[in-house]
């Protein structure tokens, strides 16, 4: 196994075990929309109507949590230095660490989904759209994450920072989703054409993310 | 010798050059500033739709394009930092951040004030508001990683690759009115098939924005001037620190 | 596989990620994503959608009406007007204060939702819309002598 996959596999352990980042993100995520239910009140007509965006930031704001520790533990035993300087291709690094974090977060989010959009009384047409819609956009979360957490790599607590860096980013991303999940649940024809524009994204983030924190990390290491 | 941009790389004779400017570039602010409202509140007409409240537009619509001009400026400006490492490029993209900010609140809020009465909303999440709101949080995500990092160099080059991340926020701006059915009215001066704005509305239109567009270029001259002179003097502690430690040492 | 070949597969796969990104996004767009629809958009669904939504068009001219006028309750509380965009109209119902640039003719933008019959659309908010063009009073009424006054003919 190349030593990009043993990056993922470790990561991905590391954050199922207890007290790891991935139960940390679902924890959260539920405690979100239990916020909001609480708070839309008895009236289960209004809280299906704002459950699809509801998830969609809840999900966000998990994600949004755990960006500070994507490389958190490179660099706290000193392995950042080592992948950063005899990495052949940090870009494909950089985007493996993404995927490690999609994995560790974006999917346990994703499996979490339809437990809490019972909870939140989510209309039944509307689950497969917001899964689909999360699908498709929570990796842009975690590439713009992950690029955010290259940034910020070099300073202690980097929290606040990492959040007013990815707020911008993140927001074309939550609207498409958002809009996309709304959409498809009143079969309204705007459902095509967010999930086009989500995925656009994607892939759009797919490309420049990963490129820019590999730039990131050199300017951050050196 | 063809003068070349690295003419100016000089920190000290760019301060020379700034300081000869910066009594022209404020002059020019003035008297753009004093014609431009001038027409704009007197020697203009009202719109025949919205009658007075149009005048808000002589604010607003210049403020709207020195923001978009400020975020290109800073994307340039970093470009050329990060790849031909020009010294000044980055304290130029540092030191209009925070105009660029400003341009954009002002439009943000005057554009809200002329909301109201014209469309009967503060605001509406349409692409162009949504966009440039964005462009706001944009800038502030950026002028963060400056202050967040201690080594300026590191900083720089940290902060240029956010703003070249962030342009692409731009276009989507400029042209998210022609490609959504939105709220926010379609451009009007900048457009294929020339302007649909009358001539004696355009011309305390052009007055304003050249009165920001001077005033960006003096206060970005006076900002750098100032940001070089406070690293020539944290340069100087250092040395004299260092100095005195071997002083010190015998 | 040597690093150039790497390097090759890596620039295809951008390339294709681009090209991937750009075309979903045009065909998007070219379907686009809208703040409001047109009548004529609605008029072309299958059937009208029960969610809310906004509908933008111009007023119809003529269509304003208050229905509550007669009924000695105060004339302004309700409101009915059409929206049209020169080829479907749709009858729009609105209890509330209108903005300053409401009239015939003027472009609109009305959010809400249709009623069950599908007949009528209860707006629960009217914004104007304001078009492109900025011209004086005096300029428009000598158009207006001229007989040179094009209305506009589509709210964009």
């Amino acid at each position: 196994m190349n030593g990009r996959q043993a990056i993922i596999l470790r990561d991905v352990r590391l954050a199922f075990r207890a007290g790891g980042g991935s139960f940390q993100a679902v924890a959260f995520f539920s405690v979100v929309c239990v916020l909001f239910a609480l708070a839309a009140g008895p009236d289960l007509r209004l809280m299906s109507k704002i459950a699809a965006p509801v998830v969609w930031t809840a999900a966000l704001l998990a994600t949004l949590i755990s960006l500070d520790q994507i490389y958190r533990a490179d660099r706290e035993d000193g392995s950042l230095d080592v992948i950063v300087a005899t990495s052949d291709e940090l870009a494909l690094t950089a985007a493996a660490k993404a995927a490690a974090h999609w994995l560790s977060t974006g999917v346990p989010l994703i499996v979490a989904t339809p437990l809490l959009g019972l909870l939140m009384n989510l209309e039944a047409g509307a689950y497969a759209p917001l899964m689909l819609s999360l699908v498709i956009g929570t990796p842009a979360l975690s590439l713009i994450g992950a690029f955010a957490a290259a940034l910020t790599v070099s300073l202690p607590r980097a929290n606040l920072l990492i959040s007013l860096i990815v707020s911008p980013l993140y927001m074309p991303i939550l609207i498409f989703g958002a809009g996309a999940a709304s959409a498809g649940a009143a079969g309204d024809p705007q459902y095509a054409a967010n999930l086009k524009l989500l995925s656009a994204a994607t892939l759009f983030a797919a490309i420049t993310a990963p490129l820019a924190s590999a730039a990131a990390l050199r300017s951050n290491l050196d | 010798m063809k003068p070349s941009l690295y003419d100016l790389a000089n920190p000290l004779r760019f301060d020379r050059i700034a300081r000869a400017a910066l009594p022209w570039l404020v002059a020019a602010t003035i008297v753009l500033m004093t014609l431009g409202l001038y027409f704009a509140l007197f020697n203009s007409p009202a719109d025949y739709q919205q009658g007075q409240s149009v005048r808000i537009m002589y604010v607003h619509v210049p403020a709207a394009w020195m923001a978009l001009f400020c975020y290109t400026v800073i994307a340039g400006a970093s470009a050329v930092g990060f790849i031909w490492k020009h010294p000044l490029a980055d304290v130029a993209a540092k030191e209009a951040a925070p105009i660029g900010a400003s341009f954009t609140l002002l439009a943000l809020i005057t554009g809200s004030l002329w909301g109201k009465p014209m469309w009967g909303a503060w605001w509406a999440w349409d692409a162009r508001l949504t966009s440039v709101l964005i462009l706001f949080f944009l800038y502030i995500g950026y002028m963060s990683v400056w202050r967040a990092f201690p080594d300026k160099t590191r900083a720089a080059r940290l902060a240029a690759i956010l703003a070249i991340v962030g342009f692409v926020n731009i276009p989507i701006i400029k042209f998210s009115v022609e490609w959504w059915n939105s709220l926010h009215q379609p451009a009007s001066v900048f457009r294929g098939g020339g302007p649909t704005i009358d001539g004696s509305m355009l011309t305390p239109l052009f007055l304003m924005g050249g009165a920001y567009m001077f005033f960006f270029a003096a206060t970005l001259t006076q900002s750098m001037r100032s940001e070089l002179a406070a690293r020539r003097l944290a340069r100087l502690q250092e040395i004299d620190a260092r100095s005195s430690y071997v002083l010190v040492e015998q | 596989m040597t690093k150039k070949t790497r390097r090759m597969f890596l620039a295809i796969g951008v390339f294709a990620f681009a090209a991937a990104a750009a075309g979903l996004t045009l065909s998007a767009l070219k379907s686009s994503i809208t703040y409001f629809y047109m009548p004529s958009d609605i008029a072309a669904m299958a059937q009208k959608p029960h969610s809310p939504i906004r509908l933008g068009g111009l007023v119809e001219t003529g269509s304003i009406s208050y229905p509550n006028a007669q009924s000695g309750a105060d004339k302004n509380s309700l409101v009915e007007f059409n929206v049209t965009d020169g080829a479907e109209t749709i009858r729009v119902v609105y209890a509330g204060l209108l903005p300053d640039l409401f009239r015939e003719g003027q472009g609109v933008i009305v959010q809400g939702r249709f009623t069950d019959d599908g007949a009528r659309l209860t707006a629960d908010n009217v914004l104007a819309k304001h078009d492109e063009n900025y011209m004086p009073k005096e300029v428009a009424d000598a158009l207006k002598e001229k007989g040179l006054w094009i209305e506009q003919e589509k709210a964009k």
